[in-house]
């Protein structure tokens, strides 16, 4: 048993480190200020390749493997919590299903833009009255000779209002519940295919997020992704990456928000001296400290048995929640640790407070993910 | 055209720094936080953007071992066509002098028509192994280029360094060795696709029997006594009272007691 990460590991870690340094860094605030899609970030962000991290050689990306896209991912989430977003909802989540069950044209049409970045891609699960709870999802897709019509309403969907093309779960079957989900793939464009406004959110402010609306959008036969009434049998495949990643991200907030707490409180004098010597300050970067490392541990041995294809569907819940938790905990004491300055936006901790709050629907809910796995531990 | 670029793994600007406990030459406490030192990065470009120009190859070295490899794989993510680590267990106790004969010994087997280097290392900030390989070869040498042209044809090379009211344009003849001052090349931000051939590169190495070095050539000849912590900073002191006698009170006491006005 080896708990270290490989010198080359290291290496690629700290070349991502530097390049969200020199490029997303310095833009943090401004994204956050104004929520709008820093799209010339993007660009220079995509020209690096970054975007093709997971994706086959043969249509232009890199084939690495879980864990080192996990190393690129936490690195990512130290910048812009908002651009993080943006990333992940197209290089995991809203390339996932094109890269994996589309045709050879389509691949060429989309996945390979999207890899460059010249294109937007968007995964469509949320609607009104479903989330975690996908079967609750009303769109529907009727097929119609050598089409399927498209139709319903998606929301809170990540570049939504920017997308140009999105990964939809509708229903084949509304009878089959669960067993009638299927992916199919829309593009904007399209008649019927309309991007909403973007929505104002608490955080990760610069992902823009929005509804997407199908009215009866045809596509052709060949966007339907992989086999009719599958499509929560896929996602099984794809949230436990996603639920990895999150937790990472959460770890990567905690741990950014401790630092400039940290900074803080070496410099802020109370009663004569710094507060970071008073046991009740140090108390709080004790228990923070050691619940991070615990949750990082835990998330990259799922993402050790991810690459090792061994099953940890409950695994990944269970990390991404301790890891969500525990950031959550983490910049609440970070802003307790400013006291009254941590309720400004003068300082970091109330951005890294508000960016944290995705966590608790982002990979599901905590509540849905507690309750399945106290069943599932209940029936062992 | 074949340049040589000597490069150095560096503590991270960011990384903590500290003297422990009885301030003697281990007493040097550095968190272990690293990166390329940034003048050796500035060179590496350069050499790069005239590799575009005039074609050729550009050969990145370093001496040392441990983290100092990555120094090379970032020369490789950068786009540099061979890196060479000098790995050796002599080279551990060299100072600046050393390793610059072990340098020296490796740009005289790559022969190559120049060599660029960093103006200073970011962790000792000598600014001596670049001259001191241009001596080791007698070479002639210009430090803190801010601008370098080229002419491969006519084995020449013109500098340009930042002096007191403008610029020093110099010319000098190849093969040379010319030292990066900041403005010279702007480093990249790597591809990721140079990043990934860099992560599963398999580094050569060369020790000092290879580079046919006695390695009392590479002993030191100066001696680390100790490190100081830079002296405390002096408490700050307000001055109470009201407007305008805390003026004036300010005021005397930088005239009387800090005597700057």
């Amino acid at each position: 048993m080896d708990f270290r990460f490989s010198e080359e590991q290291e290496f690629f870690r700290n070349q991502v480190k530097d390049a969200i340094d020199r490029l997303v860094r310095p833009r943090i605030v401004d994204i956050d200020r104004s929520g709008d899609f820093p799209r010339d970030l993007w660009d220079e962000f995509a020209a690096l390749g970054y975007l093709g991290l997971r994706h086959p050689a043969v249509h232009g990306g890199l084939d690495a493997d879980t864990t080192t896209s996990m190393i690129f991912f936490e690195e990512l989430a130290r910048g812009s919590s908002g651009f993080f977003m943006a990333v992940t909802a197209q290089m995991l989540m809203g390339t996932y299903f094109i890269n994996r069950f589309g045709s050879d044209g389509i691949k060429q049409r989309v996945l390979e833009p999207a890899i460059r970045g010249e294109k937007i891609g968007a995964i469509c699960f949320t609607e009104s009255q479903s989330g975690s709870d996908l079967a609750g999802v009303r769109t529907t897709a009727t097929r119609d000779g050598d089409e399927w019509v498209l139709h319903g309403t998606k929301e809170w969907i990540t570049n939504g209002p920017i997308c140009d093309f999105a990964t939809i779960l509708a229903t084949t079957d509304p009878k089959a519940g669960l067993k009638g989900l299927s992916w199919f793939l829309a593009e904007n464009g399209t008649p019927g295919f309309q991007r909403g406004q973007k929505m104002e959110k608490l955080g990760t402010r610069g992902a823009v997020t929005g509804e997407l609306v199908l009215d009866h959008v045809r596509v052709p036969a060949e966007n339907l992704l992989g086999e009719p009434g599958k499509g929560v049998r896929y996602v099984t495949d794809i949230l436990n990456e996603i639920r990895v990643m999150t937790g990472l991200a959460a770890c990567s907030i905690a741990d950014e928000a401790l630092r400039d707490a940290k900074d803080y409180a070496r410099r802020r004098e109370a009663f004569g001296k710094p507060i970071s010597e008073y046991q009740l300050i140090r108390e709080k970067f004790g228990r923070c400290w050691a619940q991070r490392e615990a949750a990082r541990t835990f998330l990259y041995r799922v993402s050790w048995m991810i690459d090792q294809g061994l099953p940890c569907q409950r695994e990944a819940m269970a990390a991404k929640w301790v890891a969500s938790e525990m950031c959550l905990d983490a910049v609440d004491e970070a802003t307790r640790v400013y006291a009254g300055n941590g309720f400004t936006p003068e300082y970091p901790a109330e951005r890294f407070f508000r960016d944290a709050r995705f966590l608790l629907s982002g990979g599901g809910t905590h509540e849905v993910l507690l309750d399945y796995l106290g069943r599932s531990y209940l029936r062992q | 055209m074949k340049i040589v670029v000597l490069v150095k793994q560096v503590p991270d600007p960011e990384a903590r720094v500290s003297v422990g406990g009885d301030g003697g030459p281990g007493a040097l406490q550095v968190e272990d936080r690293w990166c390329t030192s940034y003048f050796d990065e500035v060179a590496l470009e350069a050499a790069l953007a005239l590799r575009q120009r005039h074609g050729g190859e550009v050969v990145a070295v370093t001496a040392g071992s441990g983290k100092a490899v990555d120094a090379l794989r970032r020369a490789l993510a950068f786009g540099a066509d061979r890196v060479l680590q000098l790995d050796d267990p002599a080279l551990a106790a060299a100072d600046g002098l050393g390793v610059a004969a072990a340098l020296a010994a490796f740009v005289r087997r790559e022969q190559p028509d120049l060599v660029l280097a960093g103006r200073q290392a970011l962790d000792d900030e000598a600014g001596l192994v670049g001259p001191a390989v241009a001596e080791r070869l007698g070479w002639p040498h210009a430090a803190d280029a801010v601008a370098l042209e080229v002419e491969p044809a006519a084995k020449r090379a013109r500098v340009e360094r930042t002096v007191d009211g403008g610029r020093e344009v110099l010319e000098l003849p190849l093969p040379a060795l010319v030292t990066a001052q900041k403005g010279l090349a702007v480093p990249r931000v790597p591809q990721v696709t140079g990043v990934m051939k860099a992560m599963r590169a398999k580094i050569d190495k060369l020790d000092l029997a290879a580079l046919g070095l006695p390695a009392a050539d590479v002993e030191p000849r100066t001696a680390v006594l100790g490190y100081r912590p830079p002296p405390a900073r002096k408490p700050v002191r307000m001055v109470a009272g009201d407007f305008p006698e805390n003026v004036r009170t300010l005021a005397a006491l930088l005239r009387d007691e800090a005597k700057v006005l």
